[in-house]
């Protein structure tokens, strides 16, 4: 039953990704072909100037051509709906064109290696980061629920609304200011030093850039968990069944721990996740200002260049990413939530 | 619903939310801040804030990057603050051939360590009019700064920089103090005027600055050419300093003050408009799902799947660097995105009162699906939608700040976003300026956090089910 709720579950997703896509087209279509239509021309110049020794007729006759063979080429000749159709599928299959001025790091230009190159950095800053963040709003969030209206249930809570509405980036930019210029312990951003070290250096160098951007992160962050574990433990805490496993005498954290957080498991662990998606979307000016080279950068790279062709493959990936986040999520929620599994309503 | 029921709904609201300190707190936070978008015009130190804050000439006579005028408390060193000087002592005198000499003298009383950065001196002038500036200071002497004239004018403003235009006059007072050997390595750019004007003179001033306190009388001694027919109005001097206003100034010289008031309204629009419309949104699409159900609910629900699965800050950044939205456009974009956070509940919810007796009831009188959403259903289901309307105020604010920290944001108006991107672009947090980093981000989590203790306490007291038993 668990293969039928996943394959179910991963077609969907790979559905709405689709329509995302498609409409995110739609949106940006005017924009994307001026780019596409002025690399087209920037391409014919170019190879123009390749052709040395040449009458201007035959010269002309060649750009004419040329032009009209590549706007064939990249399908800017069909209607409207077809085009973005042909966008939709290039963007599906990875397939984004060249960069107009971002360049990767070997150079090249292909958009899909400067957009690859950048995930396994932001992914590695944040799962990190979310990993110490559940562990320690779970456990604070126990503690909460074990003595509701308590001293430190009230002071987390108040905590929990403090930073509720505070910006990450803004946390950043005044820790940055503390610790870099101020009392300078650590570097401004970068997750190397110049010149990379190598051997057990390199390791210790990317710790020593990670410290603020990850501490950034898990201080603003575990609140919500927190108080998230707390309200979901605090509904589980009240059952029947908790009573009685109080009353025969089991020991109070392993009720905590073995009963509790069982069954407040799967809604726990959706929370969780659902706030570290929910966190991509600040990443991206976060990365920015610890210049940490991820995808969130990458916006304000392109942004500040005006790249097109990297800002809607950015975007593209991000979307892709947040929508995988979402799939995971389900099934991690259907794995633990045995009723799933067996087709019952959840 | 009648006016009664509702009046004696929001008075049991409030006596359960008298309990809950933090929502007070909220309550008293949010008052404020709308007395303060009220009142905006009298308190704006700057009044032209709103339409002036991009115009470099508004902001010409402050000083660059200067601190808070209250650090002066904590400082070993007071620095003078920004002062305007108006209202002259008016000495008038007439002289040969029809002309009229005026003399308007500034007094000013300096108490400082340091030197102001500049001495500015301004007017509107109609017709010929000669003009001279001169300083006597406390120790007896005086200084003839600078002078100006312009024919005919037509009630134009002139400005007089000193730091500028009496580099010269300044420079020969100072050789007249100064040792020759000193003297002969400077020239008139060593030393800055307003150093000279407000110091001690002696030998060595132009190496160290000692402050000369006491009375000093600014003097703009204007002549008439033709009485009749010149005039000069609004003569003021400017006593540019090193500290300034309530919260300094930024890299372009505008009052930070100024600015975080101004941005006020817009946060607060952005937040409440944006919360309200899509809050609202979402209720009546959650209800119109669940009561029909079926085949709506279906695509109702797969429609908000495919919203909500949209991450909404980078489909915004992109928009923003596209298109260069307006507000309007942004809280739009925000609206088009933040309406599926209520939809859940309130469909969950709309699905167990549609079973209802009464909603029956109303159906077997002949009432059409619309009155019944509309008068059964609705008034039931607003309520609780409210603390979801005040929790999705600051993450709306924060997004709004979010794009124009990038530099995408409206740019005819003022936010605190862009007062931080700002303060980003001129290197504030390389250099260190805290005035220009922590009041706007600091003013953004107040007021989000003063929602949120709101949306918390609502939330408390409308869904009973997450008090403690």
């Amino acid at each position: 039953m668990y293969k039928w709720f996943a394959g179910k579950r991963i077609l969907k997703g790979v559905v709405i990704y689709a329509i995302i896509i498609f409409l995110l087209s739609c949106l940006f279509n005017t924009v994307n072909e001026k780019t596409m239509r002025s690399q087209i021309e920037e391409q014919v110049r170019m190879e123009q100037t390749r052709l040395k020794n040449t009458q201007p007729e035959a010269l002309q006759k060649f750009a004419q051509e040329r032009r009209a063979s590549l706007i064939r080429q990249y399908k800017l000749d069909r209607p409207m709906l077809e085009r973005i159709l042909f966008r939709t599928a290039d963007i599906l299959t990875f397939n984004f064109g060249k960069s107009t001025t971002i360049k990767s790091s070997d150079g090249e230009r292909d958009v899909i290696k400067i957009v690859g190159e950048c995930i396994p950095r932001s992914l590695i800053l944040f799962t990190v980061a979310a990993a110490i963040e559940i562990f320690l709003g779970i456990f604070l969030g126990l503690k909460q629920a074990q003595k509701p209206g308590g001293k430190l249930d009230r002071t987390t809570s108040l905590m929990t609304m403090i930073v509720y509405g505070m910006p990450t980036w803004w946390l950043a930019m005044i820790i940055i200011m503390l610790f870099v210029y101020t009392v300078p312990l650590f570097p401004s951003g970068g997750v190397h030093s110049v010149p990379t070290p190598t051997g057990i250096m390199f390791v210790v160098d990317m710790l020593w850039h990670t410290v603020l951007p990850l501490f950034t992160l898990v201080i603003l962050g575990f609140w919500g968990t927190a108080f998230v574990t707390r309200n979901i433990v605090l509904g589980t805490l009240q059952e029947d069944y908790i009573m009685a496993a109080r009353a025969r005498g089991i020991p109070e954290n392993k009720v905590l721990y073995g009963h509790t957080l069982r069954t407040a498991a799967p809604p726990l662990i959706t929370m969780a996740l659902l706030g570290l998606l929910g966190s991509i979307g600040g990443a991206i000016v976060f990365e920015g200002i610890f210049s940490w080279p991820g995808l969130g950068n990458l916006y304000w790279v392109a942004v500040q260049t005006n790249d097109i062709p990297v800002l809607l493959a950015d975007l593209a990936i991000t979307t892709g990413l947040y929508q995988l986040g979402l799939i995971l999520l389900d099934l991690i929620y259907g794995f633990l939530d045995p009723r799933i599994k067996v087709g019952g309503k959840a | 619903m009648k006016i009664k029921d509702v009046s004696r709904a929001l008075k049991e609201f409030w006596m359960e939310f008298r309990k809950s300190t933090s929502g007070l707190i909220g309550l008293a936070i949010l008052a404020i801040s709308l007395l303060i978008v009220i009142f905006e015009p009298v308190i704006l130190p700057w009044h032209d804030t709103n339409d002036k804050w991009r115009s470099i000439d508004y902001w010409i006579d402050n000083p660059s990057l200067a601190k808070p005028a209250w650090t002066n408390l904590f400082a070993k060193e007071k620095s003078p603050s920004t002062k305007h000087i108006t209202s002259p002592k008016i000495e008038s005198v007439d002289a040969d051939g029809g002309m009229k000499i005026v003399r308007y003298v500034f007094p000013y009383d300096y108490e400082f360590d340091k030197a102001p950065l500049d001495l500015i001196f301004r007017a509107s002038i109609t017709g010929s009019v000669p003009i001279t500036i001169s300083v006597e200071r406390p120790d007896g002497t005086s200084i003839e700064l600078a002078s100006h004239y312009e024919e005919g004018l037509t009630g134009q403003g002139i400005r007089m920089a000193m730091s500028n235009e009496a580099k010269d006059s300044t420079f020969d007072f100072l050789k007249g103090y100064e040792t020759e050997e000193a003297a002969g390595s400077l020239n008139s750019d060593s030393v800055p005027a307003p150093s000279v004007i407000f110091g001690t003179a002696a030998a060595g001033m132009s190496s160290k600055f000692t402050a000369l306190k006491g009375k000093y009388q600014l003097v703009a001694t204007a002549m008439l050419l033709d009485p009749a027919s010149s005039k000069i109005e609004n003569p003021t001097f400017i006593v540019s300093g090193s500290v300034s206003g309530v919260l300094g100034t930024d890299d372009m010289k505008r009052d930070i003050f100024s600015g975080l008031l101004a941005g006020l309204k817009w946060a607060l629009i952005i937040g409440i408009v944006t919360s309200a419309i899509s809050v609202l949104v979402g209720v009546i699409y959650g209800i119109t799902s669940a009561y029909y159900g079926g085949i709506v609910d279906t695509i109702m629900q797969f429609i908000y799947q495919i919203v909500s699965s949209m991450p909404l800050l980078p489909v915004l950044i992109v928009i923003g660097a596209i298109f260069k939205p307006s507000i309007w456009f942004v809280i739009m974009v925000m609206v088009v995105f933040f309406w599926t956070g209520p939809v859940m509940t309130v469909r969950s919810m709309a699905f167990q009162i549609k079973e209802e007796t009464y909603i029956e009831a109303a159906r077997a009188l002949g009432a059409n699906n619309r009155r019944i959403i509309w008068r059964h259903m609705l008034p039931i289901l607003i309520p609780y939608s409210f603390a979801n309307m005040a929790l999705s105020v600051p993450s709306a604010i924060v997004y709004e700040s979010t794009v124009s920290l990038l530099g995408l944001g409206d740019a005819t108006i003022v936010t605190w976003g862009q007062i931080l991107h700002d303060a980003m672009a001129g290197g504030a947090v390389l250099n260190g300026v805290w005035w220009w980093i922590i009041p706007p981000g600091l003013l953004i989590a107040i007021l989000g956090m003063s929602f949120a203790f709101l949306g918390f306490a609502m939330d408390k007291i409308l869904n009973p089910k997450l008090q403690t038993r």
